[in-house]
């Protein structure tokens, strides 16, 4: 990888939330890979450190809003998730804001698009 | 058997021209295991089929990648075709390469299309198939609460052919019915009577829920009858408990008694055949503590009326907002208002006060813009909706989460109006919240539906370990089961020794919270395990 | 045995699922050009939690519903006409010309690349459209308007436009039951003319702001591109007056949480909501009553005029009653929470099921203890179109009117 920016993306939300933004001509940088998963709840820290490991700029999780995820806690466990892989990096001096866990809804797609282009803008910051 | 791939990519029509076809063709078709890569104009149309159906069947390939639109609307089109050519529709890898590459940035978006196909592609070496059987479900439902609710829906559901046993803590059916005697007597003995003619409906009174294990089509249920324990299965389970409306101690300076009543002992009140004296002046109170229920509203317009109707007393309400979000309340309002009922809406909580044996009310109305002093010869109290007593109990037994009130059903829109997160149990009118008659009917009539659709066939189509947990590598931790939001793992016994996790197909929904917890990485979660989805990692930037 | 719905909106889907489900044919026969109804334009509200809108299950359904085999979607389509009995109507349905058929457009979207007319008579849907298809407007298209021009027909690559169609007449036999789910009518505003809508363009509805925020992802006034600071929303706008003797039930709501919206996304704005009684029960919703009094102003008295002023503000007249004057205040916007009306094409659908419409003008049904039921044995009633309800409520209608078709169904066989 070359500085791309992965997301995880929950099919119930922000994938669909991505599919809107395509559909209404909404553009976001070219870099974003979306990995498509069935909650969010399904990102474990191994994938996060692995993306950042094959060279990813940054890593999103995005996952429903507090309160709507289907599966109950799987935005919630995400969330602790991509914190502790936070304070790991920042242990190994790596930018612990490089992994962000976001949520929105299916019909947000701005909302998408504002998540993408600040991680975008914060990693460009950083050079990468 | 090795991987024999075909690769199908759609240009929607020639339209998608920041993508070069050809030459993402051309990459992919240099990969060992790729039989073919075509391009088509339009996948999604019959023609589309028609190339699929043909290509898959002469090519013998035993994967499938397409690289089209958004798999939100075209993945259970092409799942189904592939079931149709006899190939297991899990064999499936889908690329947007529409409305989240082509369509969503400017200039040439070649390597990222190709990239995302790679991603397909080396998920698709990685894919299994997955087996689809139908399971056999108990077909009887189980109806927990005998008030109004539970007799309606145990009657609805015995109409459409399912065997209810409906289960009363009480001695006797009605619920809060019997409060109302007088309004709904005979609306109640004709219910009790249906619900005790219907030789569909098993009756046990006098009996409660104690225990309920296992899962949708199969769950065990203890009920505790007088002194008895008694197992039984049942494929469904609908909660009918209701609630209880309390007046709250702190919400009142002065005790209940002769003068300070509540909305229930109006009722019954107003239902005895005759009264010595009829109050002459009656005030009732509400929004003191919690604005946010109906049922103040309903029970004081209710209760007005019928103080205009039967003693035409003066009637005067004290409340910050009348709550007239229910079919046929603000015609209610109008009528009591013309029968005479006056409305006082305060903004800061009135003062209530003894006035030689009558009560006082001070209070602020906020339309006048005065100050207002009433004596009333009665004050209905405003009481609480709340749960019924046990919820708590019993919904610790079931592993379900209650919501911010703590009525049943979390406060999840996905789960309205019947659901919880156990699949196959279901909360139905006042005990999850305050409903009103119209969507208590709802509420009914939703729940047998459902019940209805889950149970009748009297089995349910499953895949085969889609979600499996390794015996090998499992070692019973139990993290998983209790991680497991719906409730779908248990250990079971395997052989002599080893207790393992098993995940109920039935009753799993699929998220992959256990695969992604498990410490020991023994789930499986097929189409999103840990190496397909490192194999999406690993596929990007390599091009 | 097939059932047909008419009306595609969220109670229509449900009830067409929940029977698709249950192993019914179903007829989704709906009149505008995509299924969806009025909540598939609704945006999210959530601030920091889910604020229980309801509204992205539009997607979710949408995208379920869009292929399953069961249930065949018939879009600019209307029943015209009914015979036959309960278990065995036969139904008319008419499909207005389409020009683009939804059933041949892949949206690739190179006809509106071609099409010459300005703006362009070609469309494209809004992202949440099922069907999922372009489509061409009559008073635009210069082919239609009857001048030279044949660019989009030639270019599109599946050969999905034609011209030169007729309205299309098919019947429906072996129809069990029919579900009627056409929804509702947003009240229109500009009956109430001292409220200035139409005539200020900082006056909109609460359904304006939903399509704004759903398109556009956050809230600009149309005079000056900025967001408003000073934002008033006026409750019961077409509800508990005297032409509507209910309440629409979904207003309070609403406006609660666009209130808080626009307070999330700018936190120096601030809301005033005029109201006659606060609607804040219902499952979900007192969790957040307490935010809201924190981030909103309330002021009980609903306005009576509202005015121009200067740098295309307006003015509110309203009734300070705890002062007991009337007070002039200056919005940079007022949003009307329009209620919930019955459909003014009601009355022709009424006549063609031979059903009742109540005194408010909704379907009526058969008894209080029965709203899914009418006076035809066989013609159900699902949604708002009975009477207003949210998308909870429309849901549970949906699933009722279902189940009560299926169990009537059953005992007449």
């Amino acid at each position: 990888m070359n500085g791309e920016i992965i997301a995880f993306c929950c099919e119930h939300s922000a994938y669909a939330a991505a599919d809107a933004a395509g559909k209404q001509g909404l553009h976001y940088p070219e870099k974003l890979r979306v990995i498509r998963v069935p909650c969010a709840g399904r990102v474990d820290i191994i994938h996060m450190l692995k993306a950042l490991e094959e060279g990813a700029a940054a890593v999103l999780v995005l996952g429903c809003e507090d309160g709507l995820c289907q599966h109950l806690t799987g935005n919630v466990r995400a969330k602790e998730r991509v914190k502790y892989s936070g304070m790991l990096l920042t242990e190994v001096g790596i930018d612990g804001g490089r992994v962000g866990m976001f949520n929105l809804a299916a019909n947000a797609p701005h909302k998408f698009i504002k998540i993408i282009k600040e991680m975008n803008e914060r990693i460009k910051k950083q050079g990468r | 058997m090795p991987v024999k791939m075909g690769i199908f990519l759609c240009n929607c029509g020639g339209s998608l021209k920041n993508i070069d076809f050809p030459k993402v063709r051309e990459n992919l078709e240099d990969l060992e295991d790729v039989a073919f890569v075509d391009i088509s104009h339009n996948l999604c149309l019959e023609e589309g089929e028609k190339a699929i159906t043909s290509r898959t069947l002469t090519e013998n390939i035993n994967r499938v990648v397409i690289a089209a639109c958004s798999p939100e609307f075209c993945e259970r089109n092409f799942a189904r075709l592939l079931e149709k050519l006899r190939l297991n529709p899990n064999l499936l890898s889908l690329a947007n390469i529409r409305e989240q590459c082509s369509w969503a940035h400017e200039g040439d978006v070649t390597r990222k299309a190709l990239e995302l196909i790679m991603m397909a592609v080396d998920k698709a070496r990685l894919l299994q198939p997955v087996e689809r059987k139908e399971v056999a479900v108990n077909k009887e439902a189980l109806v927990v609460g005998g008030g109004f609710c539970g007799m309606k829906s145990s009657l609805e559901l015995s109409q459409l052919g399912i065997r209810p046993t409906l289960v009363e803590r009480e001695p006797t059916l009605g619920g809060k019915l019997k409060e109302l005697e007088g309004f709904y007597g005979s609306q109640r003995e004709a219910m009790i009577k249906a619900v005790e003619k219907e030789e569909n409906i098993e009756i046990l009174t006098s009996a409660e829920v104690i225990g309920v294990e296992g899962k949708i089509g199969d769950f065990r249920v203890r009920i505790r009858r007088e002194t008895k324990e008694i197992l039984r299965t049942f494929g469904a389970i609908v909660f009918a408990t209701g609630y209880k409306t309390e007046i709250t101690a702190g919400d009142f300076p002065l005790k209940l008694g002769i003068n300070i009543i509540s909305q229930k002992r109006l009722a019954q009140m107003l239902q005895a055949p005759t009264l010595e004296a009829s109050p002459e002046t009656i005030g009732f109170i509400f929004d003191l503590s919690d604005e946010n229920s109906r049922f103040p509203t309903l029970a004081t317009l209710n209760n007005a009326l019928a103080v205009k109707q039967r003693w035409g007393s003066e009637v005067y309400v004290f409340c910050k907002n009348v709550k007239v979000d229910s079919e046929g309340v603000e015609k209610l309002y109008r009528e009591a208002r013309e029968k005479g009922v006056m409305f006082l809406k305060f903004d800061e909580n009135p003062k209530i006060s003894a006035d030689d044996g009558r009560v006082r009310i001070d209070a602020g109305d906020t339309l006048l813009g005065e100050e207002i002093a009433l004596t009333c010869d009665l004050v209905v109290a405003e009481e609480k909706l709340l749960p019924a007593e046990g919820t708590e109990g019993l919904s610790s037994v079931l592993k379900i989460r209650t919501d911010s009130q703590g009525f049943y059903q979390e406060e999840n829109v996905h789960l309205y109006p019947v659901s919880s997160e156990r699949k196959g149990i279901f909360f139905v009118g006042n005990c999850r919240g305050d409903l009103d008659l119209g969507r208590v009917l709802a509420d009914i009539s939703s729940v047998v539906a459902i019940v209805h659709e889950l149970l009748s066939p009297g089995k349910i189509m499953v895949e085969v370990e889609r979600v499996k947990a390794d015996p090998q590598k499992c070692v019973a931790c139990l993290t998983c089961i209790r991680a497991c939001p719906h409730r779908a793992i248990q250990l079971v016994q395997i052989d002599n020794e080893k207790v393992v996790a098993e995940i109920s197909q039935l009753a799993c929904d699929k998220c992959g919270i256990c695969a992604a917890i498990c410490p020991a990485k023994a789930i499986k979660f097929e189409g999103y395990s840990d190496d397909q989805i490192l194999a999406q990692i690993e596929a990007i930037g390599v091009s | 045995m097939e059932i047909v719905v008419i009306g595609g909106g969220i109670a229509g889907i449900t009830s067409a699922l929940e029977l698709a489900n249950s192993g019914f044919t179903v007829h989704l026969i709906e009149k505008e050009a995509r299924i969806g109804g009025q909540a598939a334009s609704f945006c999210c509200k959530a601030t920091e939690v889910c604020s229980k809108c309801s509204a992205c299950l539009l997607p979710q359904r949408l995208s379920e519903i869009a292929s399953y085999p069961q249930i065949s979607i018939l879009t600019n389509s209307t029943v015209v006409g009914v015979n036959g009995k309960l278990g065995n109507f036969q139904v008319e349905v008419c499909q207005k010309p389409q020009y683009i058929s939804p059933k041949k457009c892949i949206a690739c979207g190179m006809c509106i690349e071609v099409c010459p007319t300005m703006p362009k008579a070609i469309q494209p849907p809004p992202p949440e459209a099922v069907p999922y298809s372009y489509s061409i407007g009559e008073s635009q298209c210069l082919y239609l308007k009857r001048e030279e021009c044949n660019l989009c027909r030639e270019i599109c690559p599946t050969h999905a436009i034609i011209f030169g169609q007729k309205p299309q007449r098919q019947k429906l036999n072996n129809v069990g039951a029919i579900i009627v789910a056409t929804g509702f009518d947003v009240f229109n505003a500009r009956e109430i003319g001292c409220l200035g809508y139409g005539r200020y363009p900082n006056v909109l509805t609460g359904f304006d702001l939903e399509r704004i925020f759903r398109n556009q992802g956050s809230l600009k006034l149309s005079s000056n591109a900025k967001e408003p600071k000073k934002v008033a929303f006026i409750q019961c706008v077409g509800s508990r007056d005297e032409n509507h003797g209910y309440c629409s039930q979904v207003c309070c709501k609403y406006a609660m949480r666009l209130a808080r919206l626009i307070t999330y996304q700018n936190p120096d704005a601030e809301v005033t909501i005029f109201y006659i009684d606060l609607q804040t029960a219902g499952k979900g919703f007192a969790q957040f009553y307490k935010e809201y009094q924190e981030s909103i102003r309330f002021i009980r008295g609903v306005p009576i005029e509202i005015s121009e002023a200067p740098s295309d503000e307006v003015e509110v007249k309203f009734e300070n009653i705890a002062e007991g004057r009337v007070e002039r205040e200056n919005f940079d916007l007022v949003t009307l929470s329009v209620g919930i009306a019955p459909r003014k094409d009601s009355w022709e659908l009424a006549k063609v099921l031979g059903i009742n419409l109540e005194d408010d003008g909704f379907f009526d049904i058969k008894g209080p203890l029965n709203t899914t039921e009418t006076n035809v044995d066989g013609v159900f009633l699902a949604g708002a179109c009975q009477s207003p309800k949210d998308i909870p409520d429309s849901i549970a209608h949906g699933i009722s009117a279902a189940e009560r078709a299926m169990e009537v169904l059953q005992r007449c066989q």
